[in-house]
C-alpha cells in the first residue's frame, strides 16, 4: 500500500507541498493557519477547474491552448448578453449559458480535429487566436464591472468563516463544492467509463487503441465537450470572484495551467495523468506564490522558482528512462554474446 | 476542358516550388490586392505604411525563425521570447549597475532609469550589446542540454526555461521596466538603408542565412533528417545530441537578436514584453508556414509573416474608428489558419488520389 503510494506520480508533488508548507511555516507561523488554507482553496478553485478541463486532452496525448480563449468568449459573451437584457438573477443562468457556449467552442475544435485529421495543438492555436479576436472585436474590448444583483457579494459567499490575521475575515468559499463535484465526476468518468479508458488508451498508443475498437472520433468529441463546458464554467467563476468580466480573461495563462498539470504527474506524451495529481499540481503552484510572499522573497521570483522546480521535475523521469535504456542495452548485448 | 485543367495542375506540380509556398504566395497577393483596393485612399502601399510594417514584422519574424529551426528537428522552443527579454533586461541591468541614478532622484516605481552620462566608453556599449547575444547562446545550451542530452520532451524543457528566464528577468528588475538606454543604441531599429528599415533588412539577411543553412549545408540536411526520423538519423551515424544542441543554440542566438531590436525600438527592457502573445504567435506563423518535423522552408515563414502583417495593418486601416478595430486581426488570423488547414486537407487528398491512379 505504502509502496504503491510512493511509486505513484502524485507522490512527488504531495511531498513538495508538505515540505514547502513546513519550511514556510517555520519561517512564518502565519502560514500554517486555517485562514491561509481557506485563502489557498479560494485562489486555487478556478485554476483547478481550468486544469481539469485540459487534463483529458493531455491524457489523450494532445496539448490544447484554446481553453483559456473559450473561457473568455463564453463568460464575457454571456455577461454582455445578459447585461443588455437587464438580467439581475444569480449564477445559474450564467453557468448554463457559458457552459453551452463553451460546449459549442469545444465541439468546434473537435470538428476540425476529426474531420480534417489535424493535430490538436494546431487547431487550438487557430481557434484561440480566433476566439480572443472574436470576443474583443464583436462583443467588447473593455472589462465590464456592472455585475447583476444576484452576483453581488458572491465573492464572499462562505460556507464557514474564520478570522484572518491579515485581511480580517475569510472563509471557506462555496465554490469548493463545485470543485469537489467536478473532480469526483471526472475521476469516475476517467476510471470507470469506456470512453474514459479509451482516453488513456489513445494516449498510450493511438494505433493500438484504434485497432482495439475504440471510436477515436467519438472520444475526441467527448473530451472537447468536457473541455469546453468546464472552461466556460471556470470563466464565469473567475468573473464572479473578481467582480468584473474581461474579454482577455486568462490570456497567456494556458501554459501555466499546462505546467501545473505536468507538476501533477501527467505525461505530456499522453497516457498518464490523474485528477488528484492535477489538483495537487495547481495547489503546488499556488503555494509557491504564497510561500514567496510570506518568506519575504519578492513575488517577482515566483516564475523563476516554478521554472527551477519544472526543470528538476521533468529531468528526473527522463534520466531514469535513460538509465533503464542503457541497462536494457547492456543486458541485450549480454544475451547476444551468450547466444553466440 | 478536363484535359486543359489537368495540364494546368501538371504545370503547377512541375514548378520548382512547393505547393504550400505557392498557396501562401497566392494568399499574399490576394491580401495585397484586396487591401490596396479597399484602402486605396488611406495609402496601404504608401512608403510610410510599408516602412512601419517592415519594422513591426521584423522582431516577430526573427522569433518565428528561431521557433522554426527547433520545429524542424521535431522540437519546439517556447523560451524564444523569454530569451529575447532576458537578454535585453540583463544588458539594461549591467548599464544600470554601472550608472545608477542619483539616490535622491526617486523615479516612479514602475521604471528603473539608467543614468547614462554624456560621453561613455564605447567598450561599455559593445559589452552591453554583446550581453544579449551571450544570453541567447547560454539559453540555447541549456535548452539543448535538457532536450538533447537529458531527453526531456522539448515542450516541457522549454516551458521550464521560459518560466526560468522570465522569472530571472522579473526578479532582477523587481518587475519594473528598465529605461534610459544609451541613445547610440537607437541605430538598430531607427535607421534605414536605401529607404528600407534596418530591422527588416536584418530579418531578410537572417532568413537568407537560415535558408542556406537548412538547404545548402550538411548540417541542415542532418537537421531535417533528425526531424523526420530520430531513430533512422541515429543509425545513419548522425550525432543527434549534437544536432539538437546546435539547433537550440542557433535558436537562442536568433531570439537574442530579436531582443536587441525590441530594446533598440522601445529604448527599454521589460521582463514581460510581448509575454502573453509573442510565443504563441511565433508557433502560429510556423503552423501557417507548414513547418513540421523534417519538413518546411524558411521562405514560407517569411511569406507567412508578410501575410499576417498585411492582414493586421490592412484591417486596422479599413476599420479605423470602429471600436476594437485593433483586434479584428486576431480573428482574421485564426480564420485564415483554419481555411489553410482545410485547403491543405483537400490538396493532400487529391494528391493521394492522383498518386493512386
Amino acid at each position: 500500500m505504502i509502496k504503491k503510494l510512493v511509486k505513484s506520480n502524485e507522490f512527488i508533488p504531495l511531498v513538495i507541498i508538505i515540505v514547502l508548507s513546513l519550511v514556510v511555516g517555520l519561517i512564518n507561523p502565519n502560514f500554517l493557519t486555517i485562514a491561509t488554507l481557506f485563502d489557498l482553496v479560494r485562489a486555487s478553485n478556478v485554476y483547478i477547474i481550468l486544469a481539469l478541463a485540459l487534463l483529458p486532452v493531455v491524457i489523450l496525448g494532445g496539448v490544447d491552448i484554446s481553453f483559456v480563449a473559450i473561457a473568455a468568449v463564453a463568460s464575457y459573451s454571456t455577461h454582455m448578453f445578459l447585461l443588455a437584457r437587464g438580467y439581475q438573477g444569480g449564477m445559474l443562468t450564467y453557468v448554463i449559458m457559458a457552459c453551452a457556449i463553451g460546449a459549442f467552442a469545444g465541439l468546434f475544435n473537435a470538428f476540425f480535429v476529426n474531420k480534417f485529421k489535424l493535430p490538436i495543438f494546431d487547431v487550438s492555436l487557430a481557434t484561440q487566436t480566433m476566439w480572443y479576436g472574436f470576443t474583443l472585436f464583436f462583443v467588447g474590448a473593455t472589462s465590464n464591472f456592472d455585475i447583476p444583483e444576484g452576483l453581488v457579494g458572491y465573492y464572499a459567499r462562505y460556507l464557514t468563516r474564520v478570522s484572518d490575521p491579515i485581511t480580517g475575515e475569510t472563509g471557506l468559499h462555496i465554490s469548493i463544492l463545485y470543485v469537489i463535484v467536478i473532480a469526483i465526476f471526472l475521476w469516475w468518468f476517467l476510471k470507470y467509463t469506456m470512453i474514459g479508458r479509451g482516453i488513456y488508451a489513445i494516449g498510450g498508443n493511438k494505433e493500438v487503441a484504434e485497432r482495439t475498437g475504440f471510436n477515436i472520433n467519438r472520444i475526441h468529441l467527448v473530451v472537447f465537450l468536457i473541455m469546453g463546458v468546464l472552461s466556460g464554467f471556470a470563466g464565469v467563476l473567475q468573473g464572479s470572484f473578481s467582480r468584473n468580466f474581461n474579454p482577455t480573461l486568462f490570456i497567456g495563462q494556458n501554459l501555466d495551467v499546462l505546467a501545473a498539470i505536468i507538476l501533477g504527474g501527467a505525461a505530456i506524451k499522453g497516457g498518464r495523468g490523474t485528477v488528484i495529481g492535477t489538483i495537487l499540481g495547481v495547489v503546488l503552484t499556488q503555494i509557491i506564490n504564497r510561500a514567496l510572499v510570506l518568506t519575504q522573497i519578492p513575488a517577482e521570483w515566483q516564475k523563476f522558482v516554478v521554472g527551477l522546480i519544472l526543470i528538476i521535475f521533468t529531468s528526473i523521469p527522463a534520466i531514469k528512462e535513460n538509465r533503464k535504456k542503457q541497462v536494457g542495452r547492456t543486458t541485450e548485448l549480454v544475451e547476444v554474446t551468450v547466444a553466440e | 476542358m478536363e484535359k486543359q485543367k489537368r495540364n494546368f495542375l501538371d504545370v503547377i506540380r512541375k514548378l520548382p516550388i512547393e505547393s504550400h509556398t505557392l498557396l501562401l504566395i497566392i494568399i499574399l497577393i490576394l491580401v495585397i490586392i484586396f487591401f490596396s483596393i479597399v484602402n486605396a485612399d488611406k495609402g496601404f502601399l504608401s512608403a510610410r505604411s510599408v516602412n512601419s510594417m517592415g519594422i513591426q514584422l521584423a522582431e516577430i519574424g526573427i522569433l518565428a525563425i528561431a521557433m522554426m529551426v527547433t520545429s524542424l528537428v521535431g522540437g519546439i522552443n517556447l523560451s524564444v521570447n523569454a530569451t529575447a527579454n532576458l537578454g535585453a533586461v540583463l544588458s539594461g541591468y549591467y548599464l544600470y549597475k554601472l550608472f545608477p541614478p542619483p539616490p535622491t532622484g526617486g523615479i516612479a516605481a514602475i521604471f528603473t532609469q539608467i543614468n547614462m552620462p554624456e560621453s561613455v566608453d564605447p567598450f561599455i556599449l559593445v559589452v552591453a550589446l554583446l550581453i544579449p547575444l551571450v544570453v541567447g547562446v547560454i539559453s540555447g545550451i541549456l535548452n539543448g542540454y535538457l532536450v538533447g542530452y537529458i531527453g526531456v520532451p522539448p515542450i516541457l524543457a522549454t516551458l521550464a526555461t521560459m518560466s526560468l528566464f522570465t522569472g530571472l528577468a522579473a526578479g532582477l528588475t523587481k518587475g519594473r521596466t528598465i529605461t534610459g538606454f544609451p541613445t547610440q543604441f537607437e541605430f538598430v531599429a531607427n535607421q534605414s538603408l536605401l529607404g528600407i528599415p534596418l530591422p527588416f533588412l536584418i530579418f531578410v539577411v537572417l532568413t537568407g542565412i537560415t535558408f542556406v543553412l537548412l538547404n545548402r549545408t550538411t548540417f541542415g540536411f542532418k537537421m531535417r533528417m533528425l526531424g523526420t526520423n530520430e531513430v533512422a538519423s541515429r543509425f545513419s551515424g548522425i550525432n543527434n545530441k549534437d544536432v539538437i544542441m546546435k539547433t537550440y543554440i542557433y535558436s537562442g542566438f536568433l531570439s537574442s537578436i530579436a531582443g536587441i531590436i525590441v530594446m533598440s525600438r522601445t529604448m527599454s527592457a521589460a521582463y514581460e514584453y510581448g509575454a502573453t502573445t509573442y510565443v504563441l504567435l511565433t508557433i502560429l506563423i510556423g503552423v501557417l508556414a507548414g513547418i513540421q518535423g523534417g519538413f518546411g522552408n524558411v521562405i514560407n515563414i517569411f511569406i507567412s509573416m508578410l501575410i499576417l502583417q498585411g492582414l493586421s495593418t490592412g484591417f486596422q486601416m479599413l476599420l479605423q474608428g470602429v471600436r476594437g478595430s485593433a483586434f479584428f486581426k486576431d480573428f482574421s488570423w485564426g480564420v485564415l489558419m483554419l481555411i489553410i488547414f482545410v485547403i491543405n486537407f483537400f490538396t493532400r487528398k487529391s494528391d493521394r488520389k492522383s498518386a493512386k491512379s
